[in-house]
């Protein structure tokens, strides 16, 4: 009799001291965070994934899943697991005019309770924008990024201003045989001749979608001159005829083996043609859009910044990662080494940056200089609409203004059915 | 009894078929958009008006049905031509066989890419072709620019879509050759019949059902086509290759707006039998048709 007790009291014990060292290393086991990255940008931030782990080390571990390098591929993959509903990454990086779509759609927590407002004014004014949705932080930039004009300094003594110059100064080279075209940008139907049409449209003194209200702009007088100065841009020769097929890549690489004078493209490429292989380096220099006189110039604003999913179930640790991989430290090594543009203002004041990087002023002032993409939830097909219309334009499928007024119609009727079922 | 044997495969075509195609029609009468937050709201119909009204999606319809019709048709016509040949007793025709299968072989993504890099401007091959035998004169263009050139670039879809599909059919109407007895040909010899016409009167007659499931199967695909395009153009330039599936790929995952999209997948799903049916009914005949020849 006492035999077996004793046995059932030693099996007891036994099972007892089992679960609780089980329990015990369930709690000492370090919170798993996983953040969805697109290939490249999980590259460079390796080495700041490996020191946050060492610092937190049982406490939590970072992991990185790296998505595809191309932007919409990078989308379909964070779209489908977030159909999913229990999404298995607890950050994601975001575009920045994916922001209101993601927010609509309730995917996204707001930042909120971990971002205090001092730091939301330390960043860089063009940094600031992009960040919210209906008053609630729900983005934080890894980086700030813009479009930008890159001109050759063995060509030209002076970047041109406004359109007229840029086309004066190309067909002067082109007739000197310098260069076989002037000016090269992102005339494929896709995103980035949204964000090219954005930068020429302000520069005219239009407007796409008059912020706060649901007033398109695209049949102004403005906006079909924009329209009609790109597509003469083909037409008269000053860009090549390819332009309309051409995304970042094929730019760079046109601009790399000196086949332009002007290029537009983000400012990665700098980090490119500046590479020892590279032809052109120490030739190149950047600015900001041509604009007509009496406008200002304008960078349409990019960039990646991350974003917590409602689905995570360690916010805090994520905010934690986050608040490291965009720290002042942080931004440093990406910029020394990836050339990655800081969003923190007094980074582009930092003497050591200054002397590593002859462009941080002209980052800088691009930055302040910096539009959003209209703020809808809707944007994916207002700017289907317009790429559509303007590659029709470009390829001489479409008349100018008829085409611009389809535009218009378009949106407005895009606009319009999102309103109604709200 | 047997009707109920085939209860588990009536199950499972259920299952993967039935309640998808179900589910999308469901969601075709409901608004489901980012602005609903994703929630299914009915919405009385509201989605098929907007289909036929949609200027874009009668559009693509016309642009996939080009697209089907035109490569089918090529691959139907060059599949008999390498099926013959496969056919004929000749050295080295096995390794020439399995050659002639690689293309189908491929995944499509990675010789839609090829096919990209091939009529590159300015440095694709077809396009320094033109160059050598001063093509683009005639047009009075410095380039051909196919991919950039709304009325050729849906050509170009339609050659990498020839080039990968036509082994497919060609393996088809090679299985269909060998089924034709050979003592037809040879009883058609001593006849005083000329080779020529016993493909007329013999190969072709005998073929019908074969050459209708090769044009009932490509044109099934081809009306379905996303990732050729999606690699090799976008659906660019001017949306002049977008096909129906993309269009749809576009309103769920782009859009985030899965009733318009489900609404467009049920409505080429509804083309699409049609055109089966109708390609079915012709098979019927023929099946008549072979009767009455034996």
């Amino acid at each position: 009799m006492t035999s077996k007790r004793a046995w059932a009291l030693a099996i007891l014990l036994l099972l007892t001291s089992f679960a609780l060292v089980t329990s015990w290393a369930l709690i000492l086991r370090p919170i798993q965070v996983n953040i969805l990255m697109p290939a490249s940008i999980a590259k460079s931030t390796a080495g700041l994934v490996r020191q946050f782990n060492n610092d937190h080390h049982g406490y939590i571990n970072l992991q990185v899943t790296q998505g595809p390098q191309d932007t919409e591929a990078m989308s379909d993959l964070a779209i489908s697991s977030l159909l999913l509903g229990k999404s298995p990454y607890d950050a994601l990086l975001i575009d920045v005019h994916w922001l209101p779509k993601y927010a609509r759609a309730g995917w996204l927590t707001p930042l909120d309770p971990w971002i205090e407002q001092q730091e939301i004014d330390s960043l860089a004014p063009g940094a600031q924008l992009g960040n919210s949705y209906d008053d609630h932080l729900y983005r934080w930039p890894l980086m700030a990024d813009m479009g930008l004009l890159y001109w050759r300094t063995d060509l030209i003594s002076k970047p041109p201003r406004t359109p007229e110059e840029l086309v004066k100064v190309s067909q002067r080279l082109q007739q000197e045989g310098k260069v076989p075209y002037g000016y090269i940008w992102q005339g494929r139907q896709y995103e980035g001749l949204s964000c090219v049409f954005l930068e020429v449209l302000d520069g005219f003194g239009g407007q796409w979608l008059t912020p706060g209200t649901d007033a398109v702009g695209l049949d102004s007088s403005a906006s079909v001159k924009a329209a009609g100065w790109l597509r003469d841009l083909i037409i008269s020769g000053v860009s090549p005829e390819a332009v309309v097929n051409y995304s970042e890549p094929e730019t760079l690489q046109a601009f790399k083996s000196g086949d332009a004078a002007l290029m537009r493209n983000w400012p990665y490429a700098w980090g490119e043609v500046q590479k020892d292989n590279s032809p052109i380096k120490g030739k190149v220099g950047v600015t900001t859009m041509v604009a007509a006189p009496g406008h200002t110039s304008t960078a349409t604003l990019g960039s990646w910044g991350f974003s917590i999913l409602k689905g995570s179930s360690n916010p805090e640790a994520a905010a934690e990662a986050i608040a490291f991989l965009t720290s002042t430290y942080a931004q440093k090594q990406l910029f020394l080494n990836y050339s990655y543009t800081p969003t923190k203002a007094t980074l582009f004041k930092d003497p050591e940056l200054l002397s590593k990087s002859q462009i941080l002023p002209d980052l800088a002032k691009a930055l302040q200089h910096t539009e959003q993409r209209p703020q809808t939830p809707v944007y994916a097909q207002i700017s289907d609409v317009l790429q559509r219309q303007l590659s029709s334009i470009l390829t001489s499928q479409g008349e100018l203004k008829t085409a611009m007024d389809r535009a218009q119609v378009n949106t407005e009727q895009i606009l319009l059915a999102a309103g109604e079922t709200r | 009894m047997i009707q109920l044997l085939l209860l588990p495969a009536a199950l499972l075509i259920a299952l993967i078929f039935g309640i998808p195609l179900l589910r999308y029609l469901w969601l075709s009468f409901h608004a489901d958009s980012v602005i609903t937050s994703l929630v299914a709201i009915p919405n009385n119909g509201a989605n098929w008006f907007r289909l036929f009204n949609d200027q874009r999606f009668w559009q693509d319809t016309y642009q996939t049905a080009r697209f089907a019709f035109v490569s089918v048709s090529l691959e139907i016509f060059l599949a008999l031509g390498i099926a013959l040949l496969l056919d004929q007793r000749w050295r080295g025709r096995g390794v020439v066989r399995a050659i002639t299968l690689l293309p189908w072989a491929l995944p499509t993504t990675v010789m839609a890419l090829g096919w990209r890099w091939i009529f590159n401007t300015p440095n694709g091959p077809i396009e320094q072709f033109a160059k050598l035998i001063g093509l683009q004169h005639l047009y009075g263009l410095q380039d051909l620019n196919i991919l950039a050139n709304p009325s050729l670039t849906w050509l170009a879809t339609v050659v990498g879509d020839v080039w990968k599909t036509t082994p497919f059919v060609a393996l088809i109407l090679l299985a269909g050759l060998q089924t034709i007895p050979n003592d037809l040909y040879e009883a058609f010899d001593l006849e005083g019949g000329k080779p020529c016409a016993g493909l007329f009167k013999i190969t072709l007659p005998l073929l019908q059902p074969y050459l209708l499931l090769g044009l009932l199967f490509r044109l099934a695909q081809a009306f379905g086509v996303f990732d050729l395009i999606q690699v090799m153009t976008g659906g660019g330039p001017a949306s002049s290759t977008e096909s129906l599936a993309l269009y749809a790929y576009l309103n769920a995952m782009r859009f985030l707006d899965f009733g318009y999209s489900a609404t467009v997948m049920i409505a080429s799903f509804l083309l699409l039998v049609f055109i089966c049916l109708f390609g079915w009914l012709v098979i019927h005949q023929t099946k008549h048709f072979r009767e009455v020849v034996k």
